[in-house]
């Protein structure tokens, strides 16, 4: 197929792709795929749109990963904001970027690129707070995925009844939470909870410290005068948390990254027996929101998380 | 910001994506140096281990007959992780679980074997919870269920201990024995804590067909006599007797795949909604099918089944041998290698529907599948200019090897004429979801560890299918019995199979 425009896209995006106007978005995706049949290349079901707002640096390592994420059946759409009200569009089999993309047309893109009667998830990695609360109308699933989030976290706080919102961080955080709560399943251990007197978090990232420590705050049974303390320790390691230890009457309930930094520790105590060993698996960006298009669902916990930890400074 | 008020016992699990996990457990392996062992359930409890899903407490304790030390059994551990767990090496996680295993050696008939156990079970620290797994040679489930009670292994020693036990196939080998195992196992443990296993009923796309009919509105309302011709399930093999000469030659395929695993599937296709999602609900709407089948015996003749054994031919690009040049195979044996039947439902869904059933060993494909034939079209008005007959609508669910679902359906061929030909559309489990399908034996040991046996064969279910399943036998017993047909390894079957369908004026699916 020939590009029909040569406009201002990205450098790096979607480097397999044809640069169309937003108009021939839709007979690009006819061609291509007329031209897989040809190929006589495996045809695959699609299960969902995906759409990605965010600057042009954070785009390319998020279409990366959706190519990445195997064999799920997806249409990426992946959106840059500027000033153009007739951007540039580059089309591959499965993806389309649009560069440049006034933030006032960002939800009329969507809604005429997304696949019908199939869920959409927006994933969202920067751009206008108020485009933000727009595209929530269109999108089953709102993925959060910035660096400073707490204008964002504010915003989203107030779009709970709209649609189901996360944060990647918080996919990142789920096997922490869960290693945590299976010990939890222990009686003596949430007998020990009870009197709980300080929570410290060693984290890489401080907004998943505040994330886990509004988790822990929403979801215990708080006692008066519990704390909580959270040291943001840089690391070049992609694992959320370093550390968090549960200082209770009894022995203090801990996590803790192992050396190897293959799996985490969860110990209540000294006692081996309740002690588990949890891989930390791959924390790649593919391998997270492969996990969060499997979720359709309002996350309650989370949004009760979000909200404690909008109150909880690192 | 305050709690939860309705999140359980455990207020960290309300929201966890990652589901809960059992209480904890003590799982009890019998045939613990076996190949069931080594093969499924050590790879199913590290994969269960990595998606966090064993309990904070947990403990493997293997039993069998072989010498081997706590150590020796945990280095089998680690063995069996590098040859069929796609762990090639010992991990930080393998290396957790291992100190969690541990070994007592014994004769299963021997009471010492089970003080053995007890002292094991003290001095290992394992919960109250325990689950036992029978992995061994039926003839001794009852046995073990005796010396295990005598022992009194069967009771709990505490308010929040709880017993299960996990019976493998076969459930006996006809009518009478697995009435007599189910009142032995019963005289112990109540149905609840009993989990017959069918790794059938653990694989995705079975438990999907439950979902496939229940959770779509389009399919239910024409899943009956008025719009399905007929139903056809096969499951075929390439293999042939390989290691289980001794264990085929007593059992064959009617008692090897269709007493169990073939009936828990066209029950499944056949069986009305469930009020819910649960274990009993399910299972009695399943029974119900089974109760609904007509006999396969008439007047001493088993008429609607073909029997057969393969004799010497090509498969899978190379020379087999016969079944009965098969080492440990009897020259003269009369074992059925292949089953062809026809099952009729006497009930208002399915009258007049038949469900054909095949299965054999050394076939051309390994492939199961069930597929639902949909009735022609009442009158073919494009016979005028498309006289090529049109072909029924066709759906077919995959169980095997590629997992999935596909719809025949008739178009139009482009072009200025009016042609018509057949096309499939096509659902790939795998493709679709881009995630991996977890292995039957890791879905089945959860769903015991949590007590749900929505995926395990009920005593009633049991004992319904070797009433259709026995008489066959006595009537293959019989003197004036006609000798199993023959087939050549790589064939489809015999020609009698083909002519049991034939007679009703259809045709196997070529697979």
């Amino acid at each position: 197929m020939e590009d029909a425009v040569t406009g201002k896209m990205i450098d790096g995006l979607l480097p397999a792709g044809h640069d169309v106007k937003f108009s021939e978005i839709e007979a690009a995706f006819a061609r291509l795929a007329h031209d897989r049949r040809r190929r006589r290349a495996p045809a695959r079901a699609l299960i969902a749109t995906v759409i990605v707002v965010g600057p042009p640096e954070q785009l390319i390592p998020a279409a990366e990963a959706i190519e990445h994420i195997g064999d799920v059946g997806v249409r990426a759409i992946l959106i840059s904001e500027g000033n153009q009200t007739e951007p540039v569009a580059r089309v591959t089999d499965n993806a389309v970027a649009v560069s440049g993309l006034a933030p006032g047309y960002l939800n009329n893109a969507v809604a005429a690129l997304r696949l019908s009667s199939l869920p959409a998830a927006v994933w969202w990695r920067g751009g206008s707070t108020a485009a933000f609360a727009d595209i929530a109308e269109l999108a089953d699933r709102l993925i959060m995925d910035i660096d400073q989030p707490d204008d964002l976290w504010s915003a989203a706080v107030r779009l709970f009844d709209r649609t189901a919102l996360t944060d990647l961080r918080w996919t990142a955080l789920t096997r922490w939470r869960a290693a945590l709560a299976h010990l939890f399943d222990l009686p003596n251990v949430r007998r020990s909870a009870a009197r709980l007197k300080t929570v410290m978090i060693n984290a890489a990232d401080g907004p998943s410290g505040r994330l886990f420590a509004g988790w822990l705050r929403s979801s215990l049974p708080w006692p008066s005068g519990a704390t909580i303390s959270i040291r943001v320790t840089h690391t070049q390691h992609a694992s959320p948390l370093e550390c968090v230890t549960l200082e209770c009457d009894g022995p203090p309930i801990t996590l803790k990254m192992r050396e190897g930094r293959a799996c985490f520790e969860a110990t209540a105590g000294n006692s081996s027996e309740s002690g588990r060993i949890v891989p930390t698996e791959e924390m790649s960006l593919s391998s997270l929101i492969g996990e969060e298009l499997g979720v359709r669902t309002r996350d309650l916990a989370f949004e009760r998380a979000l909200i404690a930890a909008r109150e909880i400074r690192a | 910001m305050t709690a939860p008020q309705n999140s359980g016992a455990n207020p960290l699990l309300d929201g966890l994506r990652i589901e809960p996990t059992p209480a904890p457990t003590a799982l009890v392996i019998f045939g613990a140096s076996g190949d069931l062992t080594r093969r499924k359930l050590l790879p199913a409890l590290y994969h269960l281990s990595r998606a966090q899903r064993l309990p904070a407490r947990f403990t493997v304790v293997g039993v069998a007959r072989s010498e081997m030390t706590d150590d020796q059994f945990r280095d089998q551990f680690h063995a069996s992780l590098k040859e069929f767990g796609d762990v090639p090496k010992p991990d930080d996680l393998s290396a957790a679980l291992a100190r969690r295993l541990f070994y007592v050696q014994g004769e299963m008939d021997d009471t010492a074997l089970y003080e053995k156990l007890v002292a094991k079970l003290k001095t290992c620290g394992a919960p109250d919870g325990v689950l036992f797994y029978l992995a061994v040679p039926p003839m001794v489930y009852g046995t073990i269920a005796d010396r295990l009670a005598a022992a009194h292994l069967t009771e709990p020693q505490n308010a929040d201990g709880w017993r299960r036990l996990i019976v493998e196939k076969p459930f006996g080998t006809d009518l009478d024995s697995a009435k007599a195992l189910n009142q032995r196992l019963h005289k112990y443990l109540d149905e609840s804590q009993i989990f017959r296993i069918d790794h059938y009923l653990g694989k995705e796309t079975v438990q999907n067909l439950l979902v496939f009919r229940f959770a779509n509105g389009m399919f239910e309302p024409v899943w009956n006599r008025r719009y399905i011709d007929h139903v056809q399930i096969t499951a075929a093999e390439t293999v042939g007797v390989e290691q289980r000469a001794a264990y085929y030659e007593g059992a064959g395929a009617l008692r090897d795949m269709v007493q169990n695993h073939l009936m828990q599937v066209l029950a499944l296709v056949g069986m009305e909604p469930p009020i819910t999602f649960s274990a009993e609900s399910v299972r009695d709407r399943k029974l119900d099918v089974i109760l609904s089948m007509q006999p396969f015996v008439a007047n001493g003749d088993a008429d609607h089944v073909v029997r057969a054994q393969y004799t010497g031919g090509w498969v899978n690009g190379a020379p087999v041998p016969g079944y009965r040049e098969e080492a440990g195979v009897s020259p003269d044996s009369t074992t059925e290698t292949y089953i062809a039947l026809r099952a009729y439902l006497d009930s208002w869904r399915w009258a007049g529907v038949p469900f054909y059933i095949r299965t054999g060993k050394r076939l051309p494909k390994r492939t199961t599948e069930i597929a639902i034939q949909f009735r022609k079209p009442p009158l073919h008005i494009f016979s005028r200019v498309s006289p090529t007959p049109i072909s029924p609508n066709l759906l077919i669910v995959n169980v095997q090897p590629d997992e999935g679902i596909s719809v025949r359906f008739e178009a139009k061929l482009p072009g200025t004429r009016m042609q018509l030909a057949p096309v499939m559309m096509n659902f790939r489990y795998g493709s679709a979801f881009g995630r991996p399908v977890p292995e039957a034996y890791e879905t089945l040991l959860l769903d015991a560890m949590l007590g749900d046996a929505t995926l395990y064969a009920r005593h009633d279910f049991v004992e319904a299918s070797w009433a259709l399943v026995t008489p066959i036998h006595h009537a293959w017993a019989s003197p004036t019995a006609k000798a199993p047909a023959t087939y050549e390894a790589g064939d489809w079957g015999p020609r009698e199979a083909d002519e049991l369908i034939a007679a009703d004026g259809r045709r196997w699916r070529t697979l």
